[in-house]
């Protein structure tokens, strides 16, 4: 079985949401990546940011700042 | 003597090492001696040197602790393909092969589709049973080049077995030919045959 690793995970509002994140933390210079969102957060579609678990403080700093919103941030094993 | 220090490298790491190895030998050829830790590199490190005609010989120094010495005669070394030294395949029931033909996973919106096959990567990288072969050709061969989101995600699969191969017409006809950043470059031949002796070819 893979290993699995802790990370901090960020699901957004809509697809749309999560992509203009994504282009505000790649442009930033912010750690991180989008992935699916993981099936232990929803069975359903969507987008999230993965992060370092320590980003936390930087991640809700940055995008509060930015105005951009997001539903759930959490740390969880991916 | 060179030595490698393949402690830990699961397939095809320790090939990959040994290769290097060799390479930077020259053509004065030599001795290099490889330390791994399991026996399933030794039975690949000893495919591989019988397979390009390297004397090779193997000893067991200790409990995890295994020691390869091949001896390279000069103008012996050349370059090869290495998946196929792998013993251990990715996939040991079906022959799964994903066949990445564009940037973008389905037809739409561009930015999302570029995004979605990023996600689909992610996601193929994190399956439990890997696919043995994953062919990117057309808009695809950008995916395995400089600047790709991806290379992190194909090469944590490359180092367990995965076969990446990037279709080498493709890499011309979009000048990334120095480009390619993970992976092997392949002919239609190989891509026809990939292709035709799947179970299952995945196309997202």
């Amino acid at each position: 079985m893979r290993e699995k690793r802790p990370a901090l995970i960020v699901t957004f509002p809509t697809t749309a949401a999560a992509m203009e994140a994504e282009r505000f933390c790649l442009a930033q210079g912010i750690p991180g990546r989008v992935i699916p969102v993981p099936r232990e957060i929803t069975a359903g579609c969507g987008l999230a940011w993965k992060a370092p678990p320590e980003a936390e403080a930087q991640m809700t700093e940055a995008l509060g700042a930015a105005g951009l919103t997001w539903s759930d941030m959490r740390v969880l094993l991916v | 003597m060179m030595r490698v220090n393949a402690m830990g490298d699961a397939c095809p790491i320790p090939v990959v090492k040994t290769k290097n190895a060799i390479q930077s030998l020259g053509e004065a050829g030599g001795m290099v001696e490889t330390l791994v830790d399991n026996e399933i590199a030794v039975q690949n490190l000893m495919k591989m040197a019988q397979q390009k005609g390297y004397s090779v010989k193997s000893e067991k120094l200790g409990a995890g602790r295994f020691q390869v010495v091949m001896t390279v005669g000069p103008g012996a070394v050349e370059d090869s393909g290495l998946a196929e030294c792998c013993i251990a395949p990715v996939s040991e029931g079906r022959n799964v092969v994903a066949a990445i033909s564009s940037g973008t996973m389905g037809t739409g919106a561009e930015e999302l589709g570029r995004t979605l096959l990023k996600g689909f990567l992610y996601a193929l990288s994190q399956q439990d049973q890997l696919p043995r072969t994953i062919l990117f050709y057309n808009g695809g061969a950008s995916i395995t080049c400089e600047g790709s989101a991806s290379l992190e995600d194909l090469k944590s699969m490359e180092a367990q077995g995965v076969e990446i191969l990037t279709c080498g017409t493709c890499l011309d006809f979009y000048g990334l030919k120095d480009q390619l950043r993970v992976g092997e470059v392949t002919n239609m031949y190989t891509i026809a045959e990939k292709l035709t002796g799947a179970d299952l070819v995945v196309k997202p």
